[in-house]
């Protein structure tokens, strides 16, 4: 209790100096490792910061809580490539932030039912009474309760167990759980070596569930800074168009998320980068999907999400 | 019932507050009563010193409770309701006004056209310097040294109040009488604004999961909020606004068309890819800084006193209308106060995670609720209530079903006309996993009792197991020697280490997690034992033996109640680190329990159901610590007194 005490009075303490200078002489962007996307070329070149005419900070996060805590606290301006997932339980918590842009678009990550049980999309209302195993609320929470949707599935009969991917492998592989949902590289590749994913790429596009990531930015940033965040926008479009997926690149990108050149590959193949047009057209249009899929994640994740609530935090401005 | 009170829990809570503060004092004045009476001969140090003072107890519950009221906001929102609804009104005026303060030196040191001059300044003298060392041949040299010299002629110009266009000059003036006229009206103080039925419908501060609804319910906050408009109005207008005169223009198209011609060089001349490279990023660095200039940004800061007056004239009239919610703000909101979102406002600082005591209470009744169907419980599941147990469910647990796969005969297949008749290993397996009809039992059910059943099944299995193996250590060479290293290898692993293996060994259920506490509370039975049996007064053993006692009887008359000191303290510890270790375990394969609803809580960064797990487990422990005081009391009257 006595910390408790204590840090409480911290904050009050330092709650004193807090007129923080709001100058910007450099950008924070948050950014996550393993995460190839093609802007890193630009990242690693420093191009960022010629082209905003400020230093830009790139700061590495593992998870999208993560970043939005950062933001709250003010240590970090812009998030590239935040997952939607974390985005929308920090706007129904009430953090100041906007989304202003969508860094990629992938696939839904998978869930993967265990080979002995022989059930794949043909056959899927057999997984009923089933164990799954689910990292709950994340971006794998969203994709296994659409799939169950889309195949009528009554998730109620199911025991849904609350597994990291790590974990939701392993027991997958140990036969504890009959379906394991997960996300992130190793841990995928793990699961379909004893696996069957429920939906193929192909059924996936063809129910229309899919994710993508985010550029979010916090709202104190965006009203001071407008033409900061005007170039940071305007220069990832333009790092985005310069990539070729030449090899030279993607040892780049490698090199800068941490992976290694053929895992960056395959990531990548699953990267959709959309272009600006792209996203003014179909994402942040009046019923556009940015605003579509963040009210059914808000749904998923506090039962009583209100759509029009979060569509206001959904901001196509800086995108020309 | 609930409903009522969880609407009115700022009232109840400003009951609650006074309550205990009188409490507080009271139970100071209590407590100095009775230590005037207390014999001034007592020792320091002496045990009977810390006998009873539950008046102090007392005191220190309400401190707790006053503290945690003040900083998680409770009083603030007790007293002043509608305190939240007016600054988070105060705070969208604060948010209209920031473009235009972030142009002028308020909460920065210096302008922002100040710092975009210097900044290109640098960069431009960065880029002359590397010029020398380019590949450019001599004449493109000093046409690019020309265009440097241009674009700083382009901030000079800029810089300059005299060159400053009649048009701009008037804007900017427009706008800081509008800013005035604002001041005013906001000096006046609310005449004829009233909260709209809308806003007044909200739900109150904190009752459902927006926090601080965000429409005005005051007449003060009206006038904030309505001045907030005006004021985004203005700041739209001021960001609008470009420093632009014609010998600039000039200048901007002179420096574009050398640019272009620069770019054309390097496009049509045959150079090699580097070369070109070279080139190519030269003046593309050039063109980069120029065009962060041609759109005439950076103001004389002359041409910006007249707004920088307006609102700080603003900033005066503001700070005025809030009148005594300044000093409200001040004493009973500790930290940075009130952010505000698009949808909501929200309150920053130790009130973001630390959640008021009602609203703590509040959840947790909302979790308690055991009616699952009107969201109660958590997750589908009630945190603590009762259900029907089929006794046939306990019976399979106990009978394995291999008993029916190895019965002679064999199971019962379809028949012609499609039905079944089972047989009796048909029967037997049905009995063996629990599809019979037994009756039922009553049973405790929920994330409490889930998490409560595996800390006690793990406490129970380590005292049966830790116990007599501590004692046996205790007066065996063979058991200390042949144990000592085993034990002492496991026991300073820290549990979570375990966990990786857990999964893999025992899967998802429950066994995994129970394994895991029980290996924290096994490994701290053990050394109490073993410490307690060894600690035995010799004297009392010889004495026993001289007396014709078996080694039976020395066993259980003589070291184990020589050792229940010890044994019950390391209970008690034990009870704590299970509790402990409960989150990590589960955390591995979270279905249920108190740790799992901490895990999920977490995701989504919810402090208030954070904050009840926390709650619950504390007084878990807590409850669990008394009985076992209690036990002691009863078993070992003795202890301390000798």
């Amino acid at each position: 209790m006595k910390s408790v005490i204590k840090s409480a009075m911290l904050a009050a303490v330092g709650s004193m100096g807090l007129a923080a200078p709001s100058f910007a002489e450099e950008v924070n962007v948050a950014f996550f490792l393993q995460w190839p996307t093609p802007n890193l070329v630009w990242k690693t070149s420093g191009a960022y910061a010629d082209a905003m005419g400020v230093d830009v900070n790139w700061v590495d996060f593992t998870t999208g809580t993560a970043m939005t805590e950062a933001m709250l606290a003010g240590d970090i301006d812009i998030s590239y490539s935040q997952g939607l997932a974390p985005f929308v339980t920090a706007i129904q918590q009430g953090a100041p932030l906007k989304m202003i842009g969508i860094a990629v678009i992938y696939e839904a990550n998978d869930c993967f039912v265990r080979n002995e049980l022989g059930i794949d999309g043909s056959n899927a209302s057999e997984l009923e009474g089933k164990t799954v195993a689910v990292p709950l609320n994340t971006m794998a929470d969203y994709a296994f309760r659409k799939y169950m949707d889309h195949y009528n599935i009554d998730i109620a009969t199911m025991t849904v167990v609350d597994q990291a991917p790590p974990d939701g492998a392993k027991s997958l592989a140990d036969g504890a759980v009959d379906m394991a949902c997960v996300f992130g590289g190793v841990d995928t590749a793990s699961a379909a070596e004893v696996g069957t994913a429920i939906m193929t790429s192909q059924q996936k596009q063809d129910a229309g569930i899919g994710s993508f990531d985010v550029v979010t930015v916090t709202e104190k940033f965006a009203t001071e800074n407008p033409e900061l965040v005007q170039a940071f926008m305007d220069a990832t479009a333009e790092a985005n168009e310069a990539w070729t997926g030449s090899d030279e690149q993607v040892q780049i990108v490698a090199d800068a998320s941490g992976m290694g050149v053929e895992a960056t590959k395959t990531t990548l193949a699953g990267f959709v980068i959309p272009s600006v047009e792209d996203q003014v057209s179909n994402f942040f249009n009046e019923g556009g999907d940015a605003a579509a899929a963040a009210a059914s994640l808000g749904l998923v994740f506090q039962g009583d999400s209100d759509g029009s609530q979060i569509a206001k935090t959904i901001d196509g401005s800086f995108l020309e | 019932m609930l409903e009522w009170l969880s609407d009115n829990r700022a009232s109840i809570a400003a009951v609650l507050i006074l309550a205990m503060i009188g409490t507080f004092v009271w139970s100071i004045v209590i407590g100095r009563r009775q230590a005037r009476l207390t014999a001034n001969d007592e020792v320091f140090g002496d045990p009977v010193r810390t006998k009873g003072g539950w008046y102090w107890a007392v005191c220190g519950v309400s401190t707790l409770f006053l503290l945690w009221s003040y900083y998680s906001w409770g009083v603030g929102r007790a007293y002043f309701p509608n305190a939240a609804n007016e600054m988070c009104q105060i705070a969208k005026l604060e948010e209209a006004v920031s473009p235009i303060k972030a142009a002028l030196p308020i909460g920065s040191r210096y302008f922002k056209s100040t710092l975009l001059a210097s900044r290109n300044s640098d960069q431009l003298d960065d880029l002359e310097a590397q010029l020398e060392g380019t590949v450019f041949v001599d004449a493109e040299k000093s046409e690019l040294l020309d265009v440097i010299g241009q674009v700083r002629e382009l901030i000079a110009n800029s810089s300059n109040p005299n060159n400053m266009g009649e048009e701009p000059k008037a804007e900017l003036l427009r706008l800081a009488e509008r800013l005035n006229e604002l001041s005013s009206y906001v000096d006046a103080g609310p005449i004829g604004l009233a909260p709209s039925d809308e806003a007044l419908a909200q739900p109150k501060w904190g009752t459902t999961f927006t926090e601080i609804p965000i429409l005005p319910i005051t007449e003060r906050g009206m006038l904030f909020d309505t001045a907030s408009v005006e004021a985004a109005e203005i700041a739209a207008a001021f960001n609008k606004i470009r420093n632009k005169f014609p010998a600039n223009d000039v200048l901007i198209d002179d420096i574009k068309t050398r640019i272009d011609a620069l770019k054309e060089i390097n496009k049509s001349g045959e150079f090699d890819e580097l070369e070109r490279a070279d080139r190519e990023g030269y003046v593309k660095a050039v063109e980069r800084i120029f065009k962060r200039l041609d759109d005439g940004l950076i103001f004389p800061a002359a041409a910006l006193e007249d707004v920088g007056t307006a609102i700080a004239n603003l900033d005066a009239a503001a700070s005025d209308a809030q009148g005594g919610l300044r000093y409200a703000d001040a004493l009973f909101f500790p930290g940075p106060g009130i952010v505000k979102s698009r949808t909501q406002c929200t309150e920053q600082g130790p009130a973001r995670w630390l959640p008021k005591p009602t609203d703590v209470v509040a959840t947790f009744a909302r979790l308690a609720n055991p009616d699952v169907e009107s969201g109660g419980g958590y997750r589908g599941f009630p945190l603590l209530w009762w259900d029907w147990l089929p006794i046939a469910d306990v019976v399979a647990f106990f009978i394995p079903d291999w008993i029916a796969d190895v019965w002679p005969g064999e199971y019962a297949s379809h028949g012609p006309d499609g039905t079944i008749t089972p047989n009796f290993k048909d029967k037997l397996l049905a009995f063996a996993q629990g599809d019979v009809s037994l009756g039922y039992i009553p049973m405790l059910d929920g994330h409490i009792w889930d998490s409560l059943f595996r800390v006690l099944v793990a406490l129970g299995l380590g005292i049966f197991l830790g116990v007599p193996l501590g004692l046996f250590m205790g007066v065996s060479r063979f058991f200390k020697s042949f144990f000592d290293p085993l034990i002492e290898l496991y026991r300073p692993v820290p549990p979570l280490a375990w966990a990786p293996l857990i999964l893999t060994i025992f899967g998802i259920h429950d066994d995994g997690k129970i394994f895991l506490l029980f290996m924290v509370a096994f490994a701290i039975m053990v050394i109490s034992a073993r410490t307690g049996a060894s600690g035995v007064l010799l004297s009392k053993i010889r004495a026993s033996h001289s007396l014709g006692a078996s080694d039976r009887q020395i066993m259980w008359n003589v070291i184990l109640p020589n050792a229940m000191p010890e044994i019950l303290t390391g209970t008690r510890i034990a009870v704590g680190v299970c509790w402990g270790t409960l989150v990590a375990a589960e955390m591995l394969a979270g279905t249920t329990g108190v740790g799992f609803i901490e895990n999920i809580a977490r995701t989504v960064s919810d402090y208030e159901l954070i904050w009840v797990t926390i709650l619950i487990m504390g007084i878990l422990g807590l409850v669990f610590d008394l009985i076992m005081r209690w036990i002691i009391k009863k078993t070992i009257p003795w202890r301390g007194m000798g």
